[in-house]
């Protein structure tokens, strides 16, 4: 499909996913205030008041441009991280369970049926207390070892939905004649699932693994607003857990970051459904 | 009906196929299974095309898909080039696979839409290494060209840019790819229109020819049978109901049940008033079969004794092998 053929809020979404990934990779070389340095002289200036300061300042004089550019790395890299390990592994084990049935499938789905009883959240808080959490309160849990932990978490809460995506779209696509003609000519399972199944899986995967990177973006952004997330501001959600306590004089600050993850995530919804749309124009040509 | 036994097996020197007590049943729960397919026999002499028809639901494609062991045989033996398909190891199985193909029945789903149509029908010479890249593109275009596909237009299309009986022949070349001894054709033109089911029929009928093919048709529809089979094999719930060559079969059917679908076969001719024999019912439920013959639920000339006792396949001569009681004169 061609960019041109496009909706105009398909262009846009494609349009500020491309910022969003301009701002994860070159960021930190973009000309502006320091996210960490405060301004003493403007604190909690507003939106377009100042020049120095496009998006304002929050109540610590943080730049909320500079802030809103930081967070897009840590946002965005623990969403794709997540969901691409546990896409890979979840389509991994939903397509060989589906394609070989039987009692493997049974545990297989078992475990993804365990794993999405639990919410996210709640996954995510108890991994965070158990393996990010020093005993001594005094001192402080390395924030590599907390976003190690957080991707972990996530990515435990993807397995299964991608995982049972993947499984969904294999069990139809197995009782297809061609598998059954692929096995009849004698080609080997392995063979079979990486040239016939795989393939015919994947448009599928791809459609709903975009909306899981908006909803991962959001949970962690959640995970940061119950302060077991990234702390000081760091990505998105923790900049908005670092201001909830301005919304009354200060409210920009917090709906500049806000405004900039709900976009991202609609943009990601619009992207999977644009995929889905392709995917099911050539079902319909079969 | 619905026999048993073996009478009508020939032990000639050259069977290609022998399927003796072929049994395949699915379970349902823990307890009960479905016998799709319940001690069936029959062989197939090199060259002889072997038609199975019976309706919907009676185990036909079952049959033909356990012969390939595409699917677990629960019981019986399936010899074929000197092994028995049902006791050797897998890879054994797959190893006979090239000698072996089969066509199915919805012809477009059984060509992957991601491929191109060269790419579809080298497969099976990639999966066994047959020749160079170059001989195998030779080949394919050999074999696309003696289906009636044009392989330098059609070549670098995919499946779902074809209509049903392009993509039927596009699967008969696949199928054709590795030269087997036996193809199995699972209702290969059930999904077609009437007037390219001719075609398709006319160019199964060159392949064997051609390639000295043995082959088993499966079929619901007597019209098409007739025309390509050496000996048909009619099937109900399971079970054998009579085998015979073509011409007794349609002119003296020996089963009632063959009888009704012979005559339910329309006549192309409005003037031409045929007293219908009407079968009552519905088939019965495989999952709980009647007792005795299966047909006798639905059976003209049933009795007692075909509740209590089941028939046996016996010789009503001319090559016409029958499983009931109480035979059509």
């Amino acid at each position: 499909m061609k960019f041109k053929q496009l909706g105009i809020f398909s262009k846009a979404s494609v349009i500020w996913l491309g910022i969003v990934m301009f701002m994860v990779v070159f960021g930190q070389w973009i000309p502006l205030p320091k996210p960490t340095n405060f301004d003493i002289d403007a604190m909690g200036v507003g939106l377009f008041d100042s020049l120095k300061h496009p998006l304002g300042t929050d109540s610590n004089g943080y730049d909320l441009l500079s802030n809103v550019i930081r967070g897009a790395r840590p946002s965005m890299l623990i969403s794709l991280i997540s969901v691409g390990i546990g896409g890979l592994i979840g389509s991994t084990l939903g397509i060989i369970s589906a394609y070989k049935r039987g009692k493997l499938d049974y545990i297989v789905n078992t475990l993804f049926n365990i794993v999405l009883s639990v919410p996210a959240l709640v996954l995510g808080l108890a991994l965070v207390a158990v393996l990010a959490t020093n005993p001594d309160p005094n001192i402080e849990v390395p924030t590599s070892r907390r976003v190690i932990v957080i991707i972990l978490s996530l990515t435990i809460v993807i397995i299964p939905i991608l995982g049972r995506i993947a499984r969904g779209a294999t069990l139809s696509w197995s009782n297809r004649e061609f598998v059954v003609a692929a096995r009849s000519m004698g080609m080997k399972d392995s063979q079979i699932i990486m040239k016939h199944i795989v393939p015919n899986v994947l448009p599928a995967i791809y459609a709903v693994a975009f909306l899981a990177i908006g909803v991962v973006i959001v949970v962690e952004g959640s995970l940061s607003l119950l302060g077991v997330g990234i702390v000081d501001g760091v990505s998105w959600g923790s900049m908005i857990a670092r201001v909830r306590g301005d919304l009354e004089y200060a409210p920009h600050s917090m709906i500049v970051p806000v405004v900039v993850l709900a976009l991202t995530v609609i943009a990601c919804n619009q992207l999977g459904d644009i995929l889905r749309s392709q995917l099911d124009s050539r079902e319909g040509r079969l | 009906m619905a026999g048993s036994g073996k009478v009508h097996m020939r032990n000639t020197g050259n069977t290609v196929l022998s399927v003796e007590d072929l049994v395949v049943e699915f379970a349902l729960s823990k307890k009960t299974a479905v016998q799709a397919v319940s001690g069936i026999s029959f062989d197939l002499i090199q060259g002889e095309t072997l038609s199975i028809v019976g309706e919907s639901g009676c185990g036909k494609s079952t049959l033909g898909k356990a012969i390939l062991s595409l699917l677990p045989v629960t019981s019986g033996s399936v010899m074929f080039a000197g092994s028995d398909m049902t006791k050797i190891d897998k890879e054994a199985v797959r190893n006979l696979r090239p000698q072996m193909q089969m066509i199915f029945q919805d012809p477009i789903s059984s060509l992957d839409p991601r491929y191109t149509i060269r790419q579809l029908v080298s497969e099976p010479l990639e999966i066994w290494s047959r020749g160079s890249a170059e001989e195998q593109s030779v080949k394919v275009d050999e074999l696309l060209n003696s289906v009636g596909i044009d392989p330098t237009i059609a070549g670098d299309r995919k499946a779902y840019e074809f209509s049903g009986g392009q993509c039927q022949r596009i699967s008969i070349a696949r199928s054709l790819a590795l030269e087997p001894k036996l193809l199995i054709c699972d209702e290969p033109v059930s999904a077609l229109d009437v007037s390219i089911q001719a075609q398709i029929l006319n160019l199964l009928q060159d392949m064997k020819e051609r390639y000295g093919l043995t082959m088993v048709f499966i079929s619901h529809d007597l019209s098409v049978v007739k025309a390509v089979s050496t000996r048909i094999l009619v099937m109900y719930l399971g079970k054998v109901c009579e085998i015979a060559t073509p011409d007794s079969l349609y002119d003296s059917p020996k089963h009632h049940y063959t009888h009704a679908l012979v005559n339910s076969v329309p006549i192309p001719d409005p003037s031409k008033k045929v007293a219908r024999v009407i079968l009552e019912g519905e088939p019965p439920s495989p999952v709980d079969p009647p007792s005795g013959c299966r047909f006798r639920t639905r059976c003209p000339a049933a009795t007692e004794l075909c509740a209590t006792e089941e028939p046996q396949l016996r010789d009503m001569g001319s090559g016409n092998y029958v499983a009931c009681h109480h035979p059509r004169g």
